[in-house]
């Protein structure tokens, strides 16, 4: 029964992943060039010990980014607002690394406590609107992105900005000393027999990620907190009525969203750039939301759409180097975003219809049985 | 009643010749589990007001429906006009001239009155609007009406009144000449109603027919020529209405014979479970009372039934109980505590079990499997919850006793909500209210859209938890269930309880006029 | 095939590869072994055979061996008409006068992944690796050290430490300097005591650009009013490809009685030089714009030339093209390198004939820059 489901739901995935290629495939063709040799292409990038590396750290922001986004979704809250909460969560958790010293343990955990407390205070403007003013967190979080970038840029250039030395360029803030620093996961690596070329490193955020996924999943299915969470979502009349305070539930909803937001960047920050640059990625906190959507909220699904996508984003680099164009990868992103939710759309619906059916054929047999 | 005559055959209104606007023959719809329609049989005369009486759920709605184009019969034959008409959607009603004016306006809040009226139908001039002809078209409806009304204003500035005016001449812009009105003066303020009424009379005398939807008896005998009362499904009759009077008609829609009570009298009532002191709820938007004087006690193994038309302030009586809306003045006491100040969570908590009268909106978690519907509004006590945690076992353990114990036919606890058929929906929120060991019972509706079956299962079970000393609040439109179940009756009418009866000794006659206000006009 | 190390690997990611892979290997078989069988990550199925082992040695091309140039573009690449522009110039003389073969990667949107392509392409088998542009500073100076062999030139940048034995060349610009004269340019050519400056993003380079221009201006009318504005703030780079909000903000200047604008927006100022056609149009006034980085006359539309007064030369391409040229003849020198006034790495356009008739004075204020009379700032 839930193997049938499962079945359904992994042919419809793998269909969709396929499909998506196909359709690429045609886009390639159109432009006269060989999808072979590009998927090919590709694969072989992409099976590269640095590239394997480098996806999974570039999944790692994309994964946090999507579990903050999937805690909204649950209750039908969509929290566009990812975006601006890392930005601030980041660059304040950068700047208040860099100016304290402390030992390892306690300074990073200073650090990541920071940054969700900064990506909760801010997503929780948002609740705040929604559950007394009822401003819609679509407009208020999209608002606040703007308002956070704005206001991010402002406290680095006056406040939070380093005296680089000499001529360089770069807006950052100061370096956060070596207790702050999360370590690479490269000895492990090595110890396990893979040769990491010089330059890559695996960022240890990786684990804390993985945490964070199981942290989600608890909350989500496991907790008091997190039924009343989704109860809101699946039927906001009925969640009322079983006693869910809705203001409340927006409250907390948003703030334990944007506290995920906040570490979307944790991994890139204390593993690689160890302060708050300009270089620092942006845009994850939408790519977020399609991962989001492409792993349907749930904490093992998302961690795959993540890995797809980084996966994408790394392996396309080396189209350029054959005269393919790289945009191919915007392209192909996006139709598996359209035929993932599609497949996801049809299994729901076929589940959906079966299981009716096997309510139904159960209840007219009983009845043949005569009452119980 | 027998002093009623039942008239298919009723001479139509003086003046009129030639065929029927409407004639309804053998009309039956059957939804999984009930049948809504059950061969309805009527005809309504051209330029008549016709009115169309039942209580709530009688299936009045289902019916304009069906002739509205939004339904289709699965027995049964529709005339217009002396044509038999098949419609597939609101578009076909429209093009025989049928049209509708809904309870609920449909009108864009920012647009004109103009824009309005001409969205969707938008009179075209080489691709462009020609605003001066809607217009010109749209002023000569209104004059007719007898009612100014500036077509350049925005909807979102009218009054209600005026609203519904905008609704009656978007359906007669579109050419219909058959409207069919569902419940009109629910929104309106008496005044209103005196205004919509004029409007009314204007258009029959241009011909127009009207077929008027209503549970407000007054109103029905004071604007209509006609009228049909339906009750459980089936034509009861189609009468004159000038040979009615208030009480004759209230006793058409309540019935000749009421069920005979069978709830074994109570043996030792316990403390007062639920008390509820003069409770008043006001609407800060229409500025009136939706509920006021709202006084009585529940006890301990004692079921108080709430008679009453719907739409008189039980879906507010309960919402105000169980805490989802904020009451402006009163008293509630939960086993003797004051909850008046508590929010939903600690009124259930406290022991407020509730039969929602809509599973889908208030009860069900549909995509959710039946464990984790088994505990919602138990979310915090165990078994399923253990500290802040959700206790999976313990949670799926009492699902599957609900399912056992109140025959909830499944393939199991982990199918979801949605798979079950609506008894059997209903019989796992029973069985979860009951099973939880409530104190007070707030159940409305408990059997509304289930099967036979189901039915009497469900009211064992309440009869069961009534003997063992549950208080039971019972708020139902079907009299079999009232007075089936309850130890004592209360009639609730605009928002006031009105009248405590006792099942016992109830007859037909008292219970319809109290229910539907006819006992004030006897009185005065 | 070889068994992937990483069978931890998860799911959709394996899935995709290996039909990926599959793909692949129905039509290219032959090459297949080799390219998954590659260890090192400097190695590539595409190497030909010849250049697999002389990246080592920077003097090690001949004439019948093309040296391999990489060049990693900011935001926006070629095509941005300006400061990307400018760099793909020197690169393309390069070509045509020696024998080059170039490969050209431009990061994705937010920048992020300068560092994976410097170091991708270092690992590609070239000689010379150009990174255009000062956000390089991170990339460059962790993979300049891990590719010994590979020739680093550094647009703008700076690295501490660099000295002749380094691999890198930071090759630096006195845009101060320039922005001084089309500055003084401006406060001779504008009738009204007003001119403007439009910044891409208000960072520490183009800050630079602002106090050279203020200081031109000032240099001839002590008292011109000067409006400026930047189109958007860091880490937001859209400032440089943002020609909408370019014309925007130009349109406002010009309307507020600004009658010269100058512009340090890369992609952004196309959208300058239409507001300049567009307000001269609307106003009958004519008003001009200034170009920057690349001689903008050239490359403008016909119908915008008339409006561009003159440009800021940033001779990017001077820089890339004396680089390479120093790469093929094998003298390749690290450390630091500023192209200023002095070396006409910066200096004023004339095309267009605009600026004909004050020519004589901003030739007076270059000399004197450059003997050092005048002291320009390079920030506030």
């Amino acid at each position: 029964m839930n193997l049938r489901s499962a079945l359904i739901r992994l042919g419809a995935s793998l269909g969709a992943i396929l499909l998506a290629l196909a359709l690429s495939s045609i886009v390639l063709l159109i432009i006269d060039r060989s999808p072979l040799e590009a998927f090919a292409a590709m694969g072989s990038y992409a099976s590269r010990v640095d590239s394997m590396i480098s996806i999974i750290n570039r999944a790692v922001p994309l994964y946090v980014s999507a579990v903050a986004v999937a805690v909204g979704f649950q209750m039908k809250l969509f929290n566009i607002g990812v975006e601006g909460q890392y930005r601030i969560a980041a660059l304040v958790a950068a700047w208040v690394g860099g100016a304290v010293a402390l030992p390892g343990i306690l300074h990073v955990s200073l650090i990541i406590l920071v940054a969700a407390l900064v990506g909760a205070a801010w997503s929780s403007i948002a609740g705040i609107l929604k559950a007394f003013r009822g401003v819609h967190e679509v407009i208020s979080t999209i608002m606040l992105n703007f308002i956070g970038t704005g206001l991010g840029a402002w406290l680095l250039a006056n406040h939070f900005r380093e005296e680089t030395e000499g001529g360089s360029l770069i807006i950052a803030t100061a370096r956060i000393p070596e207790s702050g620093r999360l370590p690479s996961l490269n000895p492990v690596l090595e110890g396990l027999g893979v040769e990491v070329p010089s330059g890559s490193d695996l960022h240890s955020f990786v684990l804390f990620a993985i945490l964070l996924g199981v942290g989600y999943y608890v909350l989500i299915w496991r907790t008091r907190l997190g039924y009343d969470l989704r109860a809101f979502g699946a039927n906001p009349g009925a969640a009322e009525a079983s006693g869910v305070n809705l203001k409340r539930m927006t409250l907390i909803t948003m703030a334990i969203s944007g506290a995920f937001a906040g570490l979307v960047v944790m991994g890139p920050v204390l593993g690689s750039f160890h302060r708050y640059t300009t270089d620092i990625p942006i845009e994850l906190g939408f790519t977020g939301i399609a991962v989001a959507l492409v792993g349907r909220n749930r904490p093992v699904q998302m961690a795959l759409a993540a890995l797809l996508f980084a996966f994408l984003n790394r392996s396309a680099q080396i189209l350029d180097f054959r005269g393919i164009p790289k945009e191919i990868e915007t392209i192909i992103g996006g139709v598996i975003i359209l035929t993932v939710v599609i497949a996801n759309e049809l299994a729901r619906r076929v589940i959906q219809a079966q299981e009716v059916r096997d309510a139904a054929a159960k209840t007219a047999r009983d009845d043949e049985e005569g009452p119980a | 009643m027998s002093d009623v005559s039942t008239t298919e055959d009723t001479a139509p209104p003086a003046g009129n010749d030639g065929p029927p606007a409407v004639r309804l023959t053998g009309i039956t719809k059957r939804f999984p589990g009930v049948v809504a329609n059950d061969q309805i049989t009527f005809t309504v005369q051209p330029g008549e007001i016709h009115a169309l009486v039942g209580e709530n759920g009688a299936g009045k709605s289902t019916l304009m429906k069906i002739l509205y184009g939004m339904q289709r019969p699965d027995e049964g034959t529709i005339e217009v006009k002396g044509k038999e008409v098949t419609f597939r959607s609101p578009k076909d009603a429209i093009a025989k001239g049928v049209g509708m004016v809904h309870q609920h306006f449909m009108l864009a809040a920012q647009l004109t009155v103009l824009e309005n009226v001409i969205l969707g139908e938008d009179p075209s001039r080489g691709g462009a609007i020609d605003f001066r002809r809607a217009k010109e078209k749209i002023q000569q409806l209104a004059k007719t009406q007898g009612v100014p009304l500036d077509v350049n204003r925005p909807v979102e500035t009218l009054s209600v009144g005026e609203k519904q005016r905008v609704e009656i001449i978007k359906v007669l812009y579109r050419g219909a000449d058959l409207l069919i009105l569902d419940e009109p003066t629910g929104v309106l303020v008496p005044q209103e109603v005196e205004e919509l009424f004029e409007t009314l009379r204007e258009l029959t005398a241009q011909g127009v027919t009207i077929i008027f939807i209503s549970h407000k008896l007054d109103e029905v005998l004071q604007i209509a020529d006609t009228v049909t009362v339906i009750r459980r499904g089936r034509t009861v009759t189609s009468v004159p209405a000038a040979e009615l009077t208030a009480r004759q008609l209230a006793e058409l829609m309540v019935g000749s014979e009421l069920p005979t009570p069978e709830t074994r009298p109570a043996t030792d009532l316990g403390e007062a479970a639920l008390s509820v002191d003069d409770l008043r709820l006001r609407d800060p938007d229409a500025g009136r009372d939706l509920l006021h004087d709202i006084t009585f006690d529940i006890r301990g193994g004692e079921v108080l039934g709430i008679a009453g038309v719907e739409g008189n302030g039980q879906a507010e009586l309960v919402e105000v109980l169980l805490g989802l809306r904020k009451m402006s003045g009163g008293r509630v006491l939960l086993g003797g505590e004051d909850v008046t100040d508590d929010s939903t969570r600690e009124r259930r908590e406290g022991g407020m079990g509730y039969i929602p009268e809509d599973r889908h909106s208030r009860g069900l978690l549909l995509p959710a499997p039946l464990w984790e519907n088994a505990m919602l509004g138990h979310q915090g006590s165990r078994p399923f919850a253990r500290g802040a945690l959700v206790d999976r076992d313990g949670a799926r353990q009492r699902t599957a006793e609900i399912i056992e114990s109140y025959d909830v036919r499944t393939p199991g606890a982990d199918v979801a909500a949605y798979a079950l058929s609506g008894g059997n929906q209903q019989k796992l929120i029973v069985g979860r209210e009951l099973t939880a060991d409530p104190r007070v019972l707030i159940a409305a509706h408990p059997t509304r859209g289930v099967d036979v079956g189901a039915q009497a299962a469900i009211w064992e079970e309440i009869r069961r938890a009534r003997g063992e000393g549950l208080a039971v609040l019972l708020l139902s439109a079907d009299l079999d269930e009232l007075i089936g179940l309850s130890d004592r009756l209360m009639v609730i009418l605009r928002g006031r309880l009105v009248a405590e009866l006792d099942p016992q000794e109830l007859t037909p006659e008292e219970l319809g006029s109290y229910m539907t206000g006819a006992h004030e006009e006897v009185s005065s | 095939m070889r068994v992937p190390r990483w069978i931890s690997l998860l799911a959709a990611l394996s899935a995709a590869s290996l039909i990926l892979a599959a793909c692949g290997g129905a039509e290219e078989a032959p090459d297949e072994p080799d390219d998954t069988g590659t260890e090192a990550p400097d190695d590539d199925a595409d190497d030909t055979d010849d250049d697999a082992d002389d990246t080592d040695d920077d003097a090690a091309a001949d004439d019948g061996d093309p040296v391999r140039v990489g060049l990693v573009y900011d935001i926006g690449g070629r095509g941005d008409q300006s400061f990307n522009d400018a760099a793909a110039a020197g690169l393309d003389r390069a070509e045509e006068d020696f024998n080059i073969e170039a490969t050209e990667l431009e990061p994705a949107e937010g920048g992020e992944n300068r560092g994976e392509l410097l170091r991708l392409i270092s690992g590609e088998g070239v000689d010379l690796v150009f990174g255009v542009g000062f956000a390089f500073e991170e990339a460059m100076e962790s993979t300049a050290p891990d590719f010994p062999g590979v020739n680093y030139g550094f647009i703008d940048g700076f690295l501490p430490d660099l000295g002749p034995d380094s691999n890198v060349v930071a090759l630096g610009f006195a845009e101060h300097e320039g922005s001084f004269l089309v500055g003084a340019a401006a406060a001779l050519k504008s009738e009204t005591g007003r001119v403007g400056f439009i910044g891409g993003v208000e960072i520490p380079l183009i800050e630079r650009f602002e106090a050279g221009f203020v200081a031109g201006a000032r240099e001839i009318n002590p008292d011109i009013e000067i409006d400026i504005n930047y189109i958007s703030q860091p880490p937001d780079f859209s400032g440089f490809t943002d020609p909408a909000s370019g014309r925007e903000i130009a349109l406002g200047m010009y309307g507020n009685g600004a009658d010269v604008v100058y512009h340090a927006a890369g992609g952004s100022g196309l959208g300058l030089f239409e507001a300049a056609k567009e307000h001269s149009e609307s106003s009958g006034s004519k008003v001009w714009a200034i170009g920057v980085d690349s001689d903008q006359y050239l490359t403008a539309d016909e119908e915008l030339q008339e409006f561009i007064l003159t440009s800021m030369l940033k001779r990017v391409d001077v820089a890339v093209y004396e680089t390479i040229a120093a790469q093929v003849e094998g003298d390749f020198e690290g450390g630091y390198r500023t192209f200023d006034l002095s070396t006409d790495g910066v200096g004023y356009s004339t095309s267009g004939g605009f600026v004909d008739d004050i020519v004589d004075q901003l030739e007076e204020l270059k000399a004197a820059v450059i003997a050092g009379e005048i002291e320009v700032p390079d920030s506030n």
